[in-house]
């Protein structure tokens, strides 16, 4: 059996080594983006703010019933403080999966986790 | 004279068909093996197949490959029991955009590369038939596209080693009476002057 690097030519190598450039540019561009997931809030019309899940991070969410407070962490994201009446909202999170849901239904608001990668195939549906 | 079965033109374009066939055979039975073969991960396998694809292109033409590839793939999938399932579409847009990847390059600039360019470029065509198939077909979110670069890595890798082992077989086929090119030539020869 003739060696390898006899068959090789100048072309097969330009060719093969462009491939592996494009495949590791790919796989770079992955490594370098937020990992997880994101934080999507939205007041029930408009996304009033996006933060990634990966993060630490605390946010005043200003509703009808005034500042509502959200935090990430690595336990992912929740809401501490809330002027609402029953506070239901407290004892939803912390969210962290694709497609999980925390409601603030008197203060207008709406904490959504979404996957920015493939992670989002795992669950059809999350109901609580 | 001699018996007409021995005429050097109808010997050689008999070989040839029967080494098409041949082709063709060895295709289904790597590609039905290579699936039932138990991998680390299930998409995972290193495209034996494609060999013989790449054979018939450098030893027919593109019609050939294309003749190899798509029987391939159909007949694969019909002793699976996967015809027209939704692994088959993977496997058929896979090949088609292999194939005529392979094709197109080869006849672009098949002097300045061997079978390993010619199969890494149709294994990187594979991996991108197959995301392509499944982003329209099974998960319809661009998330999909994030899998492409490791196929791709895999692929090319995969590519390479099956591009060389059809440079190795076509370096003993290419001695073979039935496509040395003098013989080839000699036989259109013959027929022509029969046709005068």
């Amino acid at each position: 059996m003739r060696s390898f690097w006899r068959f090789m030519t100048t072309g097969d190598w330009l060719l093969v080594v462009a491939l592996l450039a494009i495949a590791a540019a790919g796989l770079a561009r992955l490594a370098s983006a937020p990992g997880g997931g994101r934080v999507v809030v939205t007041d029930g019309e408009r996304t009033v703010l996006t933060a990634p899940l990966d993060s630490h991070n605390s946010f005043e969410l200003n509703g009808p019933l005034g500042l509502s407070r959200l935090e990430i962490d690595e336990r992912g994201a929740r809401i501490t403080a809330a002027p609402c009446p029953r506070r239901v909202c407290l004892t939803m999170g912390p969210i962290r999966q694709s497609g999980e849901l925390i409601a603030c239904i008197p203060n207008r608001i709406l904490v959504r986790v979404e996957a920015t990668g493939i992670q989002e195939a795992a669950f059809d549906l999350i109901s609580r | 004279m001699t018996s007409s079965a021995v005429d050097p033109q109808v010997l050689s374009r008999a070989r040839r068909q029967v080494f098409l066939a041949l082709f063709i055979a060895v295709a289904v039975v790597l590609h039905v093996f290579e699936t039932l073969l138990p991998t680390p991960v299930p998409w995972l396998r290193l495209g034996l197949a494609n060999v013989m694809t790449v054979l018939a292109l450098y030893l027919y033409d593109g019609k050939a490959a294309w003749t190899v590839s798509l029987m391939r793939t159909g007949l694969g999938a019909l002793l699976l029991g996967r015809l027209f399932g939704p692994g088959f579409w993977l496997a058929l847009a896979g090949t088609l955009l292999a194939t005529s990847a392979m094709i197109v390059l080869y006849r672009a600039a098949g002097r300045y590369l061997s079978p390993i360019g010619i199969s890494a470029v149709g294994a990187a065509g594979h991996a991108l038939g197959q995301v392509l198939a499944a982003r329209l077909l099974i998960i319809q979110h661009d998330a999909i596209w994030q899998i492409l670069p490791v196929f791709l890595l895999f692929s090319v890798v995969s590519g390479v080693l099956t591009g060389w082992l059809a440079a190795v077989l076509l370096a003993r086929l290419a001695t073979h009476p039935a496509f040395q090119r003098a013989n080839v030539i000699a036989g259109e020869e013959r027929e022509e002057e029969r046709k005068l």
